[in-house]
Order: C-alpha cells, then structure tokens, then sequence
C-alpha cells in the first residue's frame, strides 16, 4: 500500500494482514518503487496524492516494467475524469474516500480474482462453492439461488470474514453511496435473514452473527 | 443601434448642417461680391455719364448705352448723396422687367444740376446665383449618397473584425480549453481589443484553474480525516468487549461522518455545476431511466409501504448522464423521505413535463426558500442541498423546475423546453 497518511496505513495494514494475507505499506512514490523493483506483490493500493509525485506515476512505471499486479487506487478526488484517467491507465478499481475496510477489502479481492480469473474461477469457503464467472453457489455440493443483491453479500462476507462489518457499511456497499440511506438500514435485515435462511437450509452451519445495533459478523469457521 | 448606425446619424447631420450654412453663406456673399462688381461699373458708366454731360451741348437725353440705362433730370438740389440701390429695369430689346441695380448722383453742367440715374441689369448674376445654387444642391446630394454607401459597406467590412471578436468572447466557455481565437485586423484598435481578451481570458482560466484545484484540494483535505476516522472506527468496532452503548455511540459518528462526506460531495457537485463542468452528454431514454431508479429505490419505498404510481412515455434528452442519476436520485430521495408510511408516490413522464408527486405530512412548502441552499424542513435529516442541485443541474439543460401543492400532494415539476 502506497499512502501518505499515516493513520490511513496503519488501519488499513493492521485489517488486511489476516489469513496469512500479507500487506506492507510505504509513504513515498520512491519507496513504492523500490520495494516493486525487490518483490512481486498480488494487488498494489494506491493513492493518487503523494508527498513526492503523482501516485499516477506509479502506474506508467508498472506499465513500462510490464508488471501484473492488480491496482486499486484510493483516492479523495471524486472527480470523473481523475477516475477515467486512473483506469485507462491500467488500476483496476478506483475507491474514493472515505472508504470503509471492509468495503476496500471486498474490492481488492474482487480485482485480484479479476486478474487471476483463468487460473482460478472457483472461490471456496468450507463446504460453500462460488462460480465466479457463472455466478453460481453451491453449497455441499448443492446448487442455491440467490438473488443479486444475496449474492454480493455473500461475496463481501466472504472476502471480511471474521471481521464485524457497520451496517452503513453494507448498504454503500450494496446500494452504492449515491443512494441517500436515510440513516435507515432496516432493510438490509431483509436481505440477511433470507441469506442466512437459504445457506442453513443446504446444510451451512450458521455464519452470520448480529452484533447489537452495530452490524453483522460472517464468522471465519 | 449600432455604432454604425450612429455614426451615419452623425456624420449626415454635420454634412448637412455645414452644407446648408454654406449654401447659404455662398449666396449671401455671391450676391455681395457680384454686386460690389455692379456697382464699379456703374461707377463708371457714372463717369461717361459726367463726361457726356459736359461734352453734350445740349439738353442731356437719355439714352441707352451696352446695357447701361441712363436718365438725367435736372434738379433743383445743390447736393445729392450718391446711392446704390436694386431697382427694376425695363429691358427694351426683349421688352420684359428685369431685376437691376441703379445709382443716382448730382452733375453739374452749364451751371444746371442733373440727377443722374444709371441703371444696369442683374440678370447675369442671378443667373450665376442660380447655377451655384443648383450645384451646391447636386453636391449635397452625391455627398449624402457617397456617405450612405461609404458607412454602409466599407464601415461594415472595417467592424468585421470586431464582430468576429464579439463572437468569440460570447462563445468564450472556461470550461472548454480550446484558446481564445481572433482574425488579425489592420485597425489598431481592434488588434488592441484582441490582445486584451486575450490576456483577460487566460487570466481567468488561470484563476479558475486555480479555484477548481483549490476545490478540489480542499476536498482532498476534508476527505482524507475523514477516511481516517471511518477505517479507525472500522477497527475499533472488531473489539468484541464493546457494551452496547459504546456500539451505538459509534454508530452515531458512522451517521455523522456519512452526512459530512455527503455534503463534501453535493458542495463540489455544486460548484462543478456552477462551472457547467459535467458536460458528457448523451441521448437518454427517461422513461429507462426513471423505470431503473424506481427498481434501484424499491427497498426505501417498500420499506416505508409507499405505494409509487407511475405514467411515463418515452422521452429523449440530451444530457449527461451522471447529472441525469443525481437529478432523479434527488427527486426520488426527497419523495421517498418526506413522504408518510403508507403515503403515495405518482410519477407522470410526457414529452413536456417530469412530474414527481408525493404525499405528505407537511402542508404547502414556501416556493420562493425552497430552492435556496441549506434549506430544508425542521425534521429533514438531508444535507439541504437536494433541491438546489436539482434546480442547478436543471438549469444547466435549460429546463424549468417549478412546485406546486396540489390535492395534498407536494409536485415538482419539469417542463423540459
């Protein structure tokens, strides 16, 4: 993770080093570079405004050294053409701040399967099978429906599990934050209590946990 | 009226004027002067007079000499003024009056004093006056015609320049960087216009892209804490020995945090908008688009038991996007949010008007506070910015936004134009 901030660092390295994940992070455009000229990262977390230079630069750099990491750049401009800029350069997702962890963790797994889609388009938790590209679950085996917005959260429990997760959190997360919530995220229970219902009924020991008034937690076993 | 046009006004008034005082200047002196000739030759058809008188043995006749016409008629006077004076002069061989000038002076011959009166024609010189006058009159005219045509096209053809320059600063967009263009003139002062735009347009564009970083930064700075406080509330809430309250406590500053950054948000979208920024537009099918949202706002609406009613047909706009997604996520929000459970939403789409009607507790809003800035209702949780954005990016396409309070329905209203 490439970040000036230091409260920003320290949060993001501290949630994203669990399950053998490992994240390092540095300040500068020169450490970044550095550090990608010794070792071979999966994903690269970028942000744009860097005490030493664009963190745009970084991308031409990976571009010129024909590199394959999977780029997410987190950025507080929201402007549009920053976003396009940053993509047609080669990031892979654009993430504006603030930003929730949970919500960062969920994209950067989204843009890692993304670049290793050939080699692994099933994504596994316990006896849970997810076909990436057909966007089918089964569960032992087991073929469930979901709908779309079920789906999403799976995935996004998935990717945070262990982890408990704000319910404004799982809103912006499934109805973007565009979309004015109202403080109201009644609604999302809906959503929860049929996912639970549908994985408990294939035979899915219960994983979600309603933390008081605060949100839900996808237990990890 | 153009300058051209004053100045035509202008010039003809003054060519006229200086004419007409001219031509009447020019009679006056011309007759002054052909007079004066006049009367030095009667002056000395005068002398010949005198010099007959003395010679002539006998009674002085009268008698008519070249076109000189002399009387004497002895006279008891000892002294007689010598005058010139107009008269009225009997022409014999054409056998007509004429206008003439006379003089009149006392001889003295043989001890007899004559009055003698000479008279002479002026029918040469009102004839020159005449001719003067006509071309004075001919000229005043061709001048006037020379004017008219002069003003008229090659004045035109002198202002083109600045009409191309007029053009270009109407045209002048900050947004767009194309550069200012101009066509190089010969006149002085245009090519002085020109380079004044020009320093003054790059000016601005170098004072407005220092706002818009300005801005930009500005967000930049206020979003960064505040991506610090979310990810650090993100790991405090991992710490299962949480109580409740402390859970809710945080929850409370996820609620804040969420509304500043939402209002970081509308405030760019706001400024961006005053600078018509957002300009990717494209053909957008309204009635897809309004179907869309509905389906994207289902859960608010059904959450509340809102029944929506919807009327639309298809309609084309040319418009971006994004604007189109705020626009309609703005309408929807504050109908969904202001409205009562089990309230009503209609929506009437034609080729004329969007119509968005809610229901609601509140009773008719004041039309002339509702648009304004930070705005909003006593119990309103929003930012107070929905509308104002609504009624900036509906001015951008140049569409009305009106409200009306209707059958206890609170209706906002575009008139697409």
């Amino acid at each position: 993770m490439v970040e000036d901030e230091a409260g920003l660092r320290e949060n993001i390295t501290g949630y994203l080093n669990a399950d053998g994940n490992i994240c390092e992070s540095c300040e500068r455009l020169a450490d970044a570079v550095n550090k990608l000229a010794g070792f071979q990262y999966d994903c690269i977390i970028l942000d744009i405004g860097l005490p030493d230079g664009e963190g745009l630069d970084l991308l031409e750099y990976l571009k010129t050294n024909l590199r394959n990491e999977a780029v997410l750049i987190i950025s507080a401009r929201n402007s549009l053409d920053d976003k396009l800029r940053g993509l047609n350069i080669g990031a892979d997702d654009y993430l504006t701040k603030p930003f929730h962890l949970a919500e960062l963790k969920a994209r950067l797994m989204a843009v890692f399967r993304r670049k290793t889609l050939n080699t692994n388009n099933l994504l596994s938790f316990q006896e849970i099978e997810i076909d990436l590209t057909g966007r089918t679950i089964k569960v032992n085996q087991q073929a469930i429906i979901l709908t779309k917005k079920e789906y999403d959260m799976l995935l996004y429990f998935i990717a945070n599990k262990g982890k408990i997760i704000a319910k404004n959190a799982i809103a912006e997360h499934l109805w973007g934050d565009e979309m004015d919530m109202h403080d109201n995220f009644d609604f999302i229970y809906t959503h929860i209590k049929n996912l639970r219902k549908k994985l408990m009924d294939a035979g899915c020991p219960d994983y979600l946990r309603s933390i008081y008034g605060m949100g839900y937690k996808f237990l990890a076993q | 009226m153009k300058l051209a046009a004053h100045y035509n006004k202008a010039s003809i008034l003054i060519t006229l004027t200086v004419l007409f005082a001219g031509a009447v200047i020019y009679f006056f002196a011309i007759n002054y002067f052909a007079n004066k000739q006049l009367d030095r030759n009667l002056t000395q058809g005068l002398a010949e007079a005198e010099e007959y008188l003395k010679t002539t043995g006998t009674e002085p006749q009268q008698y008519d000499l070249d076109q000189d016409h002399a009387v004497f008629i002895k006279t008891d006077r000892i002294e007689l003024e010598r005058r010139y004076f107009d008269t009225t002069y009997h022409n014999y061989r054409e056998d007509r009056m004429e206008a003439g000038r006379a003089v009149e002076d006392l001889c003295k011959a043989r001890g007899a004093n004559y009055k003698v009166t000479i008279t002479v024609s002026r029918e040469n010189t009102k004839y020159l006056v005449e001719m003067i006058t006509l071309i004075t009159l001919a000229l005043m005219a061709g001048l006037l015609v020379v004017l008219f045509i002069t003003n008229k096209y090659i004045l035109n053809g002198l202002w083109k320049p600045f009409h191309h320059t007029l053009k270009a600063v109407k045209d002048f967009n900050l947004a767009d960087s194309a550069r200012f263009s101009d066509t190089p003139s010969k006149v002085e002062e245009f090519t002085e216009l020109n380079l004044a735009i020009h320093e003054m347009a790059n000016r601005v564009r170098s004072d407005y892209q220092q706002l818009k970083e300005f801005t930009e930064n500005a967000s930049h700075e206020l979003m960064t804490p505040l991506a610090v406080v979310t990810t650090k509330l993100d790991t405090l809430i991992q710490d299962e020995t949480l109580r409740p309250d402390q859970l809710s406590q945080i929850t409370d500053i996820y609620a804040s945090i969420s509304k500043s950054t939402r209002l970081n948000q509308s405030l760019l979208l706001l400024s961006k908008l005053d600078h018509q920024m957002i300009r990717d537009e494209e053909n957008i099918n309204l009635k897809i688009t309004i179907l869309e949202k509905i389906l994207q706002f289902q859960e608010l609406i059904k959450n509340r038991e809102i029944v929506i009613q919807h009327q639309l047909s298809d309609k084309y706009i040319h418009a971006s996007k994004f604007l189109v997604d705020i626009l309609l996520n703005n309408l929807f929000s504050n109908a969904i949010r202001h409205n009562l459970k089990f309230g009503t939403i209609h929506v009437t789409l034609t080729n004329e008007q969007l119509i968005v009607a809610n229901s609601s507790s509140a009773t008719k809003l004041p039309a002339n506070q509702l648009f304004g800035r930070f705005q909003k209702g006593k119990e309103s949780q929003g930012s107070g910015l929905g509308l104002s954005i609504i009624q900036n990016i509906c001015r951008q396409y140049h569409f009305e936004l009106s409200y009306q309070y209707q059958d206890e329905l609170h209706m906002f209203i575009i008139f697409f134009r």
